[in-house]
């Protein structure tokens, strides 16, 4: 590209590493648990805020607007609205390493292959979900479009239950 | 509360790398261009307020060993770290300083180095920003593709690219006019000596041929990973007016914080905001800042704007948020060169953050370049008209910091 | 709750290492380069007369710019100010770990230099340390150029 460059002296660097993963250990409460075990049974689970009534998926302990905590949980639908989308770059080997693995290499997708990102508003939500939009064209995705859940084929009460989403089927 | 101006500004040169120096080194030109641009010897500054973002560069608390180095023993120092609005609030911390009357002389500084990262650009930072909440998914189980699937949509951009297409949506902006915003950003920044991204006569069509990253933004539209710093120094009414020739005053400023608005929030629950383009805590600061300022029509009185865009949509979507446009409408204008050097609203004349970011001093560049305006001391880039109040935007965070400053030729 | 007393923890699945490297900068890069030649450079600030080793190019005390043409060369010998024993030290997660022999570490100020230096002892038991007595650099075999061609301080 025609950027104007510049030339400056490059002086003796200094090296060091940092590991972050082996040197930290993070705690979290256990509260994805419910959601991942209502995946198991095809549930998508949300807390209710007593305050302002919003339904947040999946489900967290405080209400980030009203500030009250959000025990109660309640099941919102497994059909929804596209709210957004993102599509990605075809995707080529070597060009990107997720977790330190290259996903054309390992087969998640193929090579030129492009993964639309999807927020989904699940009928009942008041919030979005991100996950991946799967059986029809980039060309022909658009915001407002209704989905459907894909579950995966033998759930095992884990995050990667609730697959993907693909339109809905009149 | 006392009034406060800016009475000198200082910057140094940024680029993708600066090996040439070292941190400390890098941050003191910064600070003694600005003390001697406002005239101001290093024993009279009262305070410091100083920031970046934390561990990017591999150093915590590099004020910490950059002190002496800035002026800073005997004086107090207070490191402020909001994401990329961090440098629009060490400003704001160092006017809160003076026009608290504790302090008479301030001086406000932000950098940062991302060279000093082995990873490309911000991957070091932003990958232990993301660390936790991406560990707890995956030990409930998320599936590979659906990290991929995120990585896809957001390794360079994020959530802005999400946003984008929210107010794309919304308002009939299209890809075409995130190339124009990108290639004027890339044009003005070729006439400010100190940006990184400079391309002098930079076309929309140059910045359409660039590949795509995730729809709807390319390469050509993405900001650059720059090391920099920048430096102000602001004074009370009594000393700025005794010593600068033309002081630029800081009307109104305000900040808002809001929910996480990345992916997910904490503990990987849910979010409330189901449109990431909302972005209310950019209308509530600049409604108390114009307020403050006592500004009432921004449209008609506010000069020219210095926009926090590290992404084309930002700046369009930003100007309407700030009442600078009404609602949808910032690309039409756009189209017919309202926000040019000779426009009606000038934006962002310094190439702003899609040009350079610095992540640290990117804000605090958006404050300096509007006071460098009302100075009269842009150089190549200053506006052809008299500039009497100008807004200057700073955002961050996982999009929920927003701070916003209007600045004048006169206090009131 | 119940749900929200529970904890777990989580850790990197994979190792995630990040590495960095700072650049030091022109008076530093003279600094180490010039070790090859067993010389250790101090910069003395032209207003003030404070020497600082190794240099820097703003003077921490009256805040002038020091330039390349103050740089002085250093004799090396020096005296000993202060001192401390070590007998662990921290691996990369955080715990001690018992070092095999004591490790002594001096805060050295070098002749005609006002900044302290502080810098492993060598070739010395740490009951036969004294404040205030003479030290002097102990170079590598073969200098390179870089940092570690200082290899310890010994006792004159």
């Amino acid at each position: 590209m025609p950027y104007i460059k510049e030339q400056r002296k490059e002086t003796i660097s200094v090296e060091g590493d940092w590991d972050v993963g082996g040197s930290t250990t993070w705690k979290h409460s256990t509260l994805l648990q419910e959601y991942a075990q209502g995946l198991k049974e095809k549930k998508i689970i949300g807390s209710l805020c007593p305050g302002c009534g919003k339904v947040i998926v999946p489900p967290r302990n405080i209400c980030g607007r009203c500030h009250r905590k959000m025990d109660e949980k309640v099941v919102v639908s497994d059909i929804g609205t596209v709210t957004c989308f993102v599509i990605s770059a075809p995707f080529a080997k070597g060009q990107a390493k997720v977790l330190g693995m290259d996903p054309v290499e390992i087969g998640l997708v193929e090579e030129g292959e492009r993964v639309i990102s999807v927020y989904v508003k699940f009928d009942g939500a008041d919030s979005n979900v991100d996950t991946e939009l799967i059986g029809v064209e980039p060309e022909k995705v658009y915001l407002g479009m209704r989905v459907k859940a894909v579950w995966a084929k033998e759930p095992q009460g884990r995050l990667s239950d609730l697959e993907a989403v693909e339109p809905l089927k009149d | 509360m006392r009034n406060v101006a800016i009475i000198g500004c200082g910057q140094t040169k940024h680029s993708g790398r600066r090996r040439d120096v070292n941190l400390a080194e890098m941050v003191g030109d910064a600070v003694w261009n600005a003390l001697e641009d406002a005239q101001v010897g290093p024993h009279e500054v009262d305070a410091f307020t100083v920031g970046n973002m934390q561990g990017f560069g591999g150093v915590a608390q590099p004020e910490q060993w950059l002190g002496d180095w800035i002026g800073a023993p005997g004086k107090p120092v207070l490191r402020i770290a909001t994401g990329g609005s961090t440098g629009g609030c060490v400003a704001q911390a160092a006017f809160y300083a003076v026009a608290s009357g504790l302090y008479d002389i301030a001086v406000a500084t932000a950098w940062e180095k991302h060279s000093d990262s082995k990873e490309p650009g911000a991957t070091t930072g932003l990958a232990h920003v993301g660390l936790g909440n991406t560990l707890n998914m995956i030990n409930f189980g998320v599936s590979f593709k659906h990290l991929l699937s995120m990585v896809a949509a957001g390794a360079a951009a994020g959530v802005a690219c999400y946003q984008a297409m929210y107010y794309m949506h919304r308002s009939g902006c299209r890809v075409e006019h995130l190339d124009m915003v990108a290639a004027k950003d890339r044009r003005n920044a070729a006439n400010n000596k100190y940006a990184h991204l400079q391309w002098p006569g930079c076309t929309p069509e140059d910045i359409a041929k660039t590949k795509w990253v995730a729809y709807p933004f390319r390469y050509g539209h993405i900001c650059p990973a720059s090391d920099g710093a920048s430096a102000m120094v602001l004074a009370c009414e009594e000393v700025a007016r005794k010593r600068c020739k033309k002081p630029v005053w800081i009307k109104g400023l305000a900040a808002y914080s809001d929910e996480e608005n990345q992916i997910m929030s904490e503990g990987a629950g849910g979010i409330g905001i189901l449109d990431a383009s909302q972005q209310i805590g950019a209308t509530m600061s600049a409604i108390k800042a114009y307020k403050m300022a006592g500004i009432k029509d921004p449209q008609k009185e506010i000069d020219l704007a210095e926009i926090y865009q590290p992404f084309p949509s930002q700046e369009l979507m930003f100007a309407e948020r700030l009442g600078l446009f009404d609602e949808g409408t910032a690309w039409k204008a756009l189209e017919k060169g309202e926000t040019d050097i000779n426009g009606k609203m000038p934006c962002d004349l310094s190439g702003g953050v899609n040009a350079t970011n610095a992540i640290g001093s990117s804000a605090l560049q958006r404050i300096l370049e509007c006071a460098l305006q009302i100075m009269g001391k842009a150089e190549e880039h200053q506006v052809p008209k008299e500039v009497h109040n100008a807004v200057a935007h700073g955002w961050g965070g996982a999009t929920n910091y927003i701070a916003v400053t209007v600045l004048g030729d006169s206090p009131y | 709750m119940s749900s929200q007393s529970e904890i777990v923890l989580t850790r990197a699945p994979v190792p995630l290492v990040f590495g960095f490297r700072w650049s030091v900068g022109r008076m530093m890069e003279k600094f180490i380069k010039t070790l090859a030649d067993r010389k250790i450079l101090g910069a003395k600030c032209p207003e003030c007369g404070y020497v600082y080793v190794p240099p820097r190019w703003r003077c921490g005390k009256c805040y002038a710019r020091i330039a390349e043409e103050n740089l002085i060369e250093l004799s090396g010998k020096g005296t000993l100010l202060s001192y401390t024993t070590a007998y662990v030290e921290l691996d990369a997660v955080g715990n001690f770990k018992d070092l095999d022999k004591p490790k002594v570490i001096g805060a050295i100020k070098l002749e005609n230099a006002d900044s302290t230096l502080f810098m492993p002892l060598g070739e010395i038991k740490p009951e036969d340390l004294k404040e205030g007595m003479k030290v002097e650099v102990a170079w590598r075999e073969k200098t390179k150029g870089e940092l570690a061609d200082i290899k310890y301080f010994v006792p004159t």
